[in-house]
């Protein structure tokens, strides 16, 4: 068990490129922290860090409340999970496993111990004998898993472990690590990933990174919270682009009148919206983005006594349980969105549409893509 | 159907045909002279097979110093091959990846060193070997044949070792490995079929290596198999059968170690062409 503190780290390479900006981070003891963020924007980069094979250009890193900033990655209590798994490709799978509990001079007795029960975790018990090479990606995955499983380390960093998997393989990895996670180790988690929807499943919070002017500004760090949290209440225009798929919509509008009950919005389309958000400090004739999400737009069953947006279905995808619609405002300076629909709903090419838009649904974003508070 | 002309179809087997004639006569004649005697070679054809087989010569060579040169052969080759595979993978591993400030300048400098001429450097080397006090010695060779074989061995391996992925190192590192036991641990096995390629290749040229032998030693107590042929060569007459079969005897070592390592003498020489 360890925790990690990350206090205003930066790294910036000699060309003078900054990669990671004032990154103020505290993971705690058996949580399990997921690194989410497009890409470029350094979060392999800062788990690297962590690890010990990229250098710190500034600020402090503590592992267990040591500074770990010049420790070699050895003797930071650190395993990790590699993208490609990493495996030595000459030595069989239990040499693999055994491999860094050998450079530690450990007893023969104990490494065999342990190698044999994690193999027996992982199911790979049948395989301790065979070289990476005869296995299948899911199988090589697992051994690496298990290689840093048996170094028993206080930290697990998992650089986009499933990225080289089919997407079925995906989904049951994804679960059998967050189990691992849970029975097999009490150690805390750093999982670096792009894919939103393994954020989400696997993290008790997730540390959404920024890259590009947004870094620049605001620094690396987007946003840290649990997975809901950035889902409700994202920080910013940009984390509630990111998170949520398909992406939020968003509309340009500005202030008729606010407080703090809520903000009244004229949008460009010429239609004016209530938005359950914190409006004290909206001033009439502020520049601000509307944000709704493609589940939370309905179609409206009462129009008259519904706040609606007046649409024109452009396209209709069918998934089955759902249907996208992808629609275009009526209007003046008409915006396309996405509404999320039930899979039975019969709505066509060129159909009129209006959809509901429930006050609380709304997210407002001020003159500097920042969002105000929402109430609910 | 008109059919078209494909040269690599029909042009790649009539070269290796071709090729397969340069590298087989010469072969044959020198396997069907070495079995006739002396009067025999001169009085019929070049290329008429032997009236019946002569064992003679080869009798006459093995009665001589021949297997003293076998061993001296041995022995140098032996050494010299494996100080360059261990040196010059130790050097590539620093090349391919250490990174430090002159990292591309020394690069630079150990690949010129392909091109000096060997030719440049007898006289230097003669003196140098006289002053050590090495010449005429079972270890007279060694030096000039490692430094030789250094930048050619080094340049391939260079390339050969940053082919190995960087995670490798990377969880080595991680395993708690220092420098030299990622090397010894991770790249030097991983190296296998590179390292195979330089082995070979220096051990094929060492092999036959003439001019530093026949410069560095004087007795036959130190010289090589290349240099046997001189004993049946006289001022006025030379015994061409009998130097055919030293020649024979000569390569049969590598005929033999290729029949049994074929797969992977192809192997090492195709390293690196291919993705694994």
């Amino acid at each position: 068990m360890a925790s990690i503190s990350l206090n205003n780290v930066q790294k910036s390479y000699a060309s003078g490129n900054a990669v990671i900006r004032n990154a103020n981070l505290q993971v705690g003891k058996n949580e399990f922290c997921v690194f989410l963020g497009p890409s470029g924007c350094g979060k392999s980069t800062l788990l690297r860090m962590i690890a010990g094979l990229e250098s710190i250009t500034d600020g402090e890193l503590h592992i267990d409340g040591q500074l770990m900033n010049d420790v070699e990655p050895a003797k930071r209590k650190v395993a990790m999970v590699f993208q490609n798994y990493a495996l030595y490709p000459h030595m069989s799978v239990y040499e693999n496993m055994a491999f860094g509990l050998r450079q530690a001079k450990v007893d023969k007795a104990i490494i065999d111990k342990k190698v044999r029960s994690a193999a027996a975790a992982l199911q790979l018990d049948t395989y301790l004998e065979r070289r990476p090479a005869a296995l299948s990606g899911g199988q090589r995955q697992r051994v690496a898993i298990g290689r840093a499983i048996v170094r028993e380390p206080g930290v697990f960093l998992f650089d986009e472990p499933l990225s080289n998997l089919d997407a079925a393989l995906r989904v049951q990895t994804r679960t059998e690590i967050a189990r691992l996670h849970r029975e097999f180790s009490e150690a805390s988690a750093v999982y670096v990933t792009h894919d939103q929807v393994e954020a989400m499943a696997l993290a008790d919070r997730i540390v959404l990174l920024q890259a590009g002017t947004h870094m620049e500004q605001h620094g690396s760090v987007a946003q840290v919270g649990a997975p809901l949290d950035l889902y409700h209440h994202p920080k910013s225009r940009f984390v509630a682009g990111f998170i949520g798929s398909p992406k939020m919509n968003f509309f340009a509008g500005t202030v008729v009148g606010g407080d703090d009950r809520g903000v009244e919005i004229s949008l460009e389309s010429g239609e004016r919206v209530r938005a359950g958000v914190d409006g004290s400090r909206a001033r009439a004739g502020m520049k601000v983005t509307l944000g709704v999400r493609p589940e939370h737009l309905r179609v409206a069953v009462d129009p008259r006594n519904e706040q609606t947006l007046s649409s024109r279905v452009k396209l209709v995808e069918h998934m089955g349980e759902h249907s996208y619609i992808h629609a275009t405002q009526t209007g003046p300076g008409a915006a396309t969105l996405i509404a999320k629909v039930p899979g039975d709903s019969a709505l066509t090419h060129d159909e009129l549409v209006n959809l509901s838009l429930p006050p609380e649904a709304c997210h407002v974003f001020d003159d500097h893509d920042m969002a105000l508070r929402r109430l609910i | 159907m008109k059919k078209t002309f494909r040269f690599p179809r029909v042009g790649i087997p009539l070269l290796a045909l071709i090729w397969l004639a340069v590298t087989t006569v010469p072969f044959i004649f020198m396997v069907a002279s070495s079995f006739k005697s002396q009067e025999e070679t001169f009085a019929t054809s070049v290329w008429a097979p032997p009236g019946h087989l002569y064992l003679g010569n080869y009798a006459a060579v093995l009665k001589g110093p021949f297997f003293t040169y076998f061993r001296n052969s041995l022995f140098t080759v032996g050494v010299s091959v494996a100080l360059i595979v261990i040196i010059s993978a130790m050097a590539a591993y620093v090349f391919a990846r250490m990174r430090f400030r002159l990292n591309k300048v020394l690069f630079g400098l150990v690949v010129a060193g392909m091109i000096v001429p060997l030719h440049a450097t007898l006289v230097p080397i003669y003196l140098l070997t006289r002053n050590l006090g090495l010449y005429d010695t079972q270890f007279a060779l060694l030096g000039p044949y490692v430094a030789l074989s250094l930048p050619v061995s080094i340049f391939i391996l260079t390339e050969f070792m940053r082919q190995i992925p960087r995670e490798l190192e990377e969880a080595a590192q991680l395993d708690g490995c220092s420098p030299f036991r990622i090397f010894w641990r991770i790249f030097f096995p991983l190296s296998g079929p590179g390292l195979a390629t330089v082995a070979i290749f220096n051990g094929i040229g060492l092999w036959n290596e003439f001019i530093f032998a026949y410069m560095l030693t004087s007795t036959s107590e130190h010289r090589t198999l290349p240099l046997a042929i001189w004993d049946f060569m006289g001022q006025y007459a030379s015994n061409i059968p009998s130097m055919l079969s030293v020649l024979v005897l000569t390569s049969l070592p590598l005929i033999v170690a290729y029949a049994f390592g074929q797969e992977r003498v192809i192997k090492g020489m195709m390293a690196g062409s291919l993705k694994g």
